[in-house]
């Protein structure tokens, strides 16, 4: 029935954080009327805590609306969120390839960021049709024409038709409802044809299972089909299809043209791959839906309890939140200093705090996170080439050949003042200049390699800092690069603790082995006893600084009125002390471990 | 037998870094001490029973207990006699300070027997005693000791504190020589603390470079405090006075045996607002407001602070023994230890005292276990391990 699919239109929303996605998706999901009011309080697309807090999506999510427009007609529309952040720039892509338009989000205040230009470039590769709308047009420093002026001249949007909006007053709601109705074109794709449904999220449901959302392409599923992922070749049966409306609605099938969701009591998320294809086992699909990518950590850290009987809660906490999020990684490790815990890949540094923020907010777990590592290829003497993922790992000095890094292509836009700021910045980054472009007169569009190594250690708050906020960011992994890196390990006392060792460029190795030990001296707490701090290189010492011995520890006054309140006042600094790690005779507390992360250079 | 401590919560005024319960006398109706002697005379009737063998030490403590005028001295001296047994030879000490202190007043406390004397002092420098808003002057000080003496006190303290905004070493020290030519019996030494709600910790919770009518009132840092103290200890010695505890120092047969008893775990009564007793593992406080503290002693109530009373685990009994007893120059006891608890500390507490193994923190001594002295100063850490 090629009719139906004429009244359905699958979009999502471009917009860089905080220019107003979130209470957008909200106001269309209001005026549809999918939810009232009162159910908006409770529903909302970001649904975690977690998002709402820090006003981003991490976790997509999808809605359907049932829209009456103005020609008569009822349409089904399907609006599939994405998550606002480079970490999850394979996702985004996803659910793009998902939809036949979006509408593309500018704040009327501050123009167009590296983000939405990013996903605006993936939004053109999926052949997307691009509304523009220039949100928050309600505040007073709002500059529509200046905004439309950039849309043009960056993206080259014809944006004499963009629409004039505030998410927040109600403003131009309706007018976006039409033009996605009008412009947006209605699915392709023959229900007839063999099936391909294109999963662009997956959650895990404790009595469904790991549940796919799914974009049919082509062809139909119901209830009994038998499924197949064609990346992963399983097969399962299928329980359950239906729709978002926004609940989950069991309907009897989907087709081509439909978003929706797939139930088969899939045990594991794993099963459900972001990208993968799924098609009918006995009616396979020639080929699978192009796109597909293995989701792959590109950083990783070490995650262990500080108290160590909560070791297996935490393996139990990390199973739960994998059920849900395939693209975490996690295995056991064991460190010298930390004792048992747990190595982690996470997208990238968004993806690994929010990961600890729910482990220690909802697991109620107290953690200590060792700085954050990329992948190194290390080339042997013996010619193997090895991954390594945690800097204590690194062969011994003789017998490294060479050592790779990880490369990123970065995308920075940026006012054109600050030009000069941004190629300090990246020169003191090691970065490698590609490209700049004028994307307005007032803006430049910079391209330079970086070692993903610098963009994890602080690249991001430098970016910002030095730029005032104004310089935004987009990159992707490109590739590795042969690079002259040291490992610097710390003795505490006199003893290596192997989760302070981190890998660095040879050429900034003394500067910032002697910066770590100095921010150390500022952290670990004075002791009974001195305690030298040292940084090494092999056997030799770069830097070293001391933390003397405490000197007054004492409760200077001690009567009959005063015992409880002193013992009380014992037992909480006992406490307090149970939250550090004791390595040796040394109490250390749990944020010397990303320490290295906190030097200014 | 237990010790007897009665709290007198009146002042002339609060000192700057104060949080014991005191009013101002300043700012109070006239008849408030009535009411507080009121009450007081009906806590000592009642609590006189827990105590019918008499008590082994008395303190009458504050607040400044010399803020009271003649007549409610007199009151007060009169009920205590009625309600306690004070046998023969027994340590009764007073506090008090400079200021508040004339003649006829210690004519009425040595009628009564008082026969022990803490003075606070805390400097003989007025722009430090200023600092810290107190109301007396360095001059007030040296009378006060004066008339101690003339009155026939042989047994007085002098407490004196280190740590005050604007004290440098030589200040203190000089504070230390001036005591030291006042041949005290017994000495106090106090590091200064900022307690929160105070008003000198308001003062300082932001930093410490505030000046106070033009004068530079820098806080001390615990590095100096540490060597104030660390010299005053070795000055002390020398002229022949133990440092028995944490922060008390006595001629030899001077240790105040009030306060032994509270290191040592005896049982003691505390009367009066805010007041804090601990018979038989029991501890329980009494309300501190004086209004609700008489009133609730005149409908023959306890006195006791709601959720104010507390029974002690044989753990946190046990704990309180070692933090209170390694505070004590001669240590633990062993033996009483065993007897009260059934068991050795050596065993109950062997993982911790071998973790300190190596740097001899521990010493054992005849029946006794102590804390080497290198630590006292720095002991927090090795006591908590005892809570």
């Amino acid at each position: 029935m090629a009719q139906a699919s004429q009244h359905i239109r699958n979009f999502s929303i471009i917009a860089h954080i905080d220019h107003g996605k979130s209470t957008l998706a909200d106001r269309l999901i209001e005026y549809t009327g999918a939810l009232s009011k009162r159910e908006m309080e409770a529903q909302v697309l970001d649904s975690m805590d977690l998002e709402r807090e820090r006003g981003i999506t991490i976790k997509l999510q999808a809605v359907q609306l049932s829209y009456k427009a103005k020609d008569g007609e009822v349409y089904e529309l399907n609006l599939i969120d994405t998550p606002g952040h480079v970490d999850f720039t394979y996702e985004v892509s996803r659910s793009l390839a998902a939809c036949e338009g979006a509408l593309l989000v500018v704040d009327a205040v501050q123009g167009i960021e590296a983000q939405t230009l990013a996903n605006v470039y993936l939004a053109l590769e999926n052949d997307l049709e691009l509304i523009s709308v220039i949100n928050k047009i309600d505040l007073p420093s709002a500059e529509p024409e200046r905004v439309k002026e950039e849309i043009e001249e960056v993206i080259g949007l014809d944006a004499s038709e963009a629409i004039l909006a505030s998410a927040k007053t109600g403003i131009g709601i309706e007018e976006i409802l039409e033009r996605v109705v009008t412009t947006v074109p209605a699915p392709q794709g023959d229900d007839e044809a063999p099936l391909k449904a294109l999963i662009f999220d997956s959650k895990f449901d404790a009595y469904k299972g790991a549940i796919s959302y799914v974009r049919i392409v082509e062809g139909r599923v119901a209830k009994g089909t038998t499924m197949k992922m064609m990346a992963t070749g399983k097969v399962f049966e299928v329980t359950e299809v239906g729709v978002f409306a926004p609940a989950m609605r069991i309907v009897e099938e989907l087709k081509a043209g439909q978003v929706g969701f797939i139930a088969a009591s899939i045990k594991n998320v794993k099963d459900t791959q972001v990208g993968d294809t799924i098609t009918d086992a006995e009616n396979s699909a020639d080929k699978p839906l192009p796109g597909y990518r293995k989701a792959t950590p590109m950083v990783f850290c070490g995650l262990y309890p500080v108290d160590s009987s909560d070791y297996n809660r935490m393996r139990d906490s990390l199973e739960k939140l994998h059920l849900n999020d395939a693209s975490l990684v996690f295995e056991p490790e064991t460190s010298v200093a930390l004792g048992f815990g747990f190595r982690c890949g996470f997208l990238g540094l968004l993806h690994m705090e929010i990961i600890q923020e729910r482990l220690e907010r909802e697991y109620d777990l107290n953690l200590i996170t060792t700085a954050p590592s990329v992948i190194y290829k290390v080339h042997t003497l013996k010619g193997e080439v090895i991954s390594i993922d945690n800097p204590s790992n690194l062969p011994p000095i003789e017998s490294i050949v060479s050592i790779e890094e990880p490369v990123v292509k970065a995308t920075i836009l940026v006012p054109a003042e600050y030009v000069g700021t941004i190629m300090e910045l990246n020169q003191e980054k090691r970065g490698t200049y590609f490209t700049m472009d004028y994307v307005s007169k007032s803006r430049v569009k910079l391209i330079y390699e970086l070692p993903l190594s610098e963009i994890v250690f602080d690249y991001f708050d430098q970016l910002k800092s030095r730029t005032k906020g104004y310089a935004s960011l987009d990159y992707e992994l490109s590739g590795y690069k042969e690079t002259d890196l040291v490992k610097i390990d710390v003795l505490l006392n006199g003893e290596m603790v192997d989760a302070l060792s981190f890998i660095i460029h040879r050429a900034k190795s003394y500067h910032r082995g002697r910066k770590l030990v100095e921010k150390l001296r500022g952290i670990i707490p004075r002791q009974m006893f001195e305690i030298p701090i040292q940084s090494v290189i092999g056997n030799k010492v770069i830097a070293r600084e001391t933390v003397s011995a405490m000197r007054k520890d004492v409760l200077s006054k001690c009567y009959g009125g005063d015992i409880s309140r002193k013992r009380k006042l014992l037992e909480k600094q006992k406490v307090g002390k149970k939250r550090m790690k004791q390595v040796g005779n040394v109490a250390i507390p749990q944020d010397a471990f990303m320490a290295v992360l906190k030097i200014d250079d | 037998m237990p010790s007897l401590y009665i709290h007198v919560p009146f002042c002339v005024k609060k000192c700057d870094y104060c949080a014991f319960y005191s009013h101002s006398l300043l700012h109070s109706p006239k008849d408030l001490t009535s009411v507080y002697l009121d009450g007081l005379e009906v806590e000592m009737a009642k609590r006189g029973k827990d105590a019918p063998l008499g008590v082994s030490s008395l303190f009458i403590g504050g607040g400044t207990p010399t803020a009271l005028n003649n007549r409610d001295l007199d009151r007060f001296m009169t009920m205590l006699h009625r309600h306690f047994q004070l046998n023969p030879g027994v340590e009764r000490t007073m506090e008090g300070n400079p200021g508040t202190i004339t003649s006829s007043k210690l004519e009425i406390l040595r009628r009564y027997g008082i026969n022990r004397f803490s003075l606070g002092v805390q400097s003989f420098e007025d722009r430090l005693l200023s600092a810290v808003g107190r109301l007396h002057s360095a001059k007030e000080a040296r009378e006060a000791i004066g008339r101690l003496r003339t009155a026939g006190f042989e047994n007085i303290n002098l407490d004196l504190m280190f740590g005050l905004p604007g004290q440098d070493m030589a200040n203190w020290q000089a504070t230390i020589e001036e005591a030291l030519s006042y041949s005290p019996e017994h000495l106090s030494l106090y590091g200064l603390m900022l307690e929160e709600g105070t008003p000198l910790y308001e003062r300082y919770k932001e930093g410490s470079d505030e000046k106070i009518n033009g004068i530079e009132t820098v806080l001390p840092n615990d590095d100096l405090q540490a060597e104030m103290h660390d010299w005053a200890v070795e000055r002390l010695k020398q002229v022949g006075y133990r440092n028995y505890e944490t922060s008390n120092f006595a001629r030899p047969g001077f240790e105040c045996q009030h306060n032994l008893g509270y290191w040592r775990g005896q049982d003691y009564l505390g009367l009066g607002p805010g007041g804090v007793s601990c018979l038989n593992r029991v501890r329980w406080k009494n309300i501190e407001e004086v209004h609700a503290y008489q009133s609730r002693l005149r409908d023959g109530q306890d006195p006791v602070e709601e959720a104010g009373e507390e029974v002690l685990s044989l753990h946190e009994c046990m704990a309180e023994r070692m933090i209170l007893g390694l505070r004590l120059e001669e240590g633990v006891n062993i033996i009483s230890f065993k007897d009260d608890f059934g068991a050795d500390l050596r065993n109950i507490y062997r993982k911790v005292l071998e973790s300190y193994r190596d740097k001899e923190v521990f010493m054992v001594q005849g029946d006794y276990l102590r804390l080497n002295p290198k630590f006292s100063f720095v002991a927090n850490g090795i006591l908590q391990e005892f809570v």
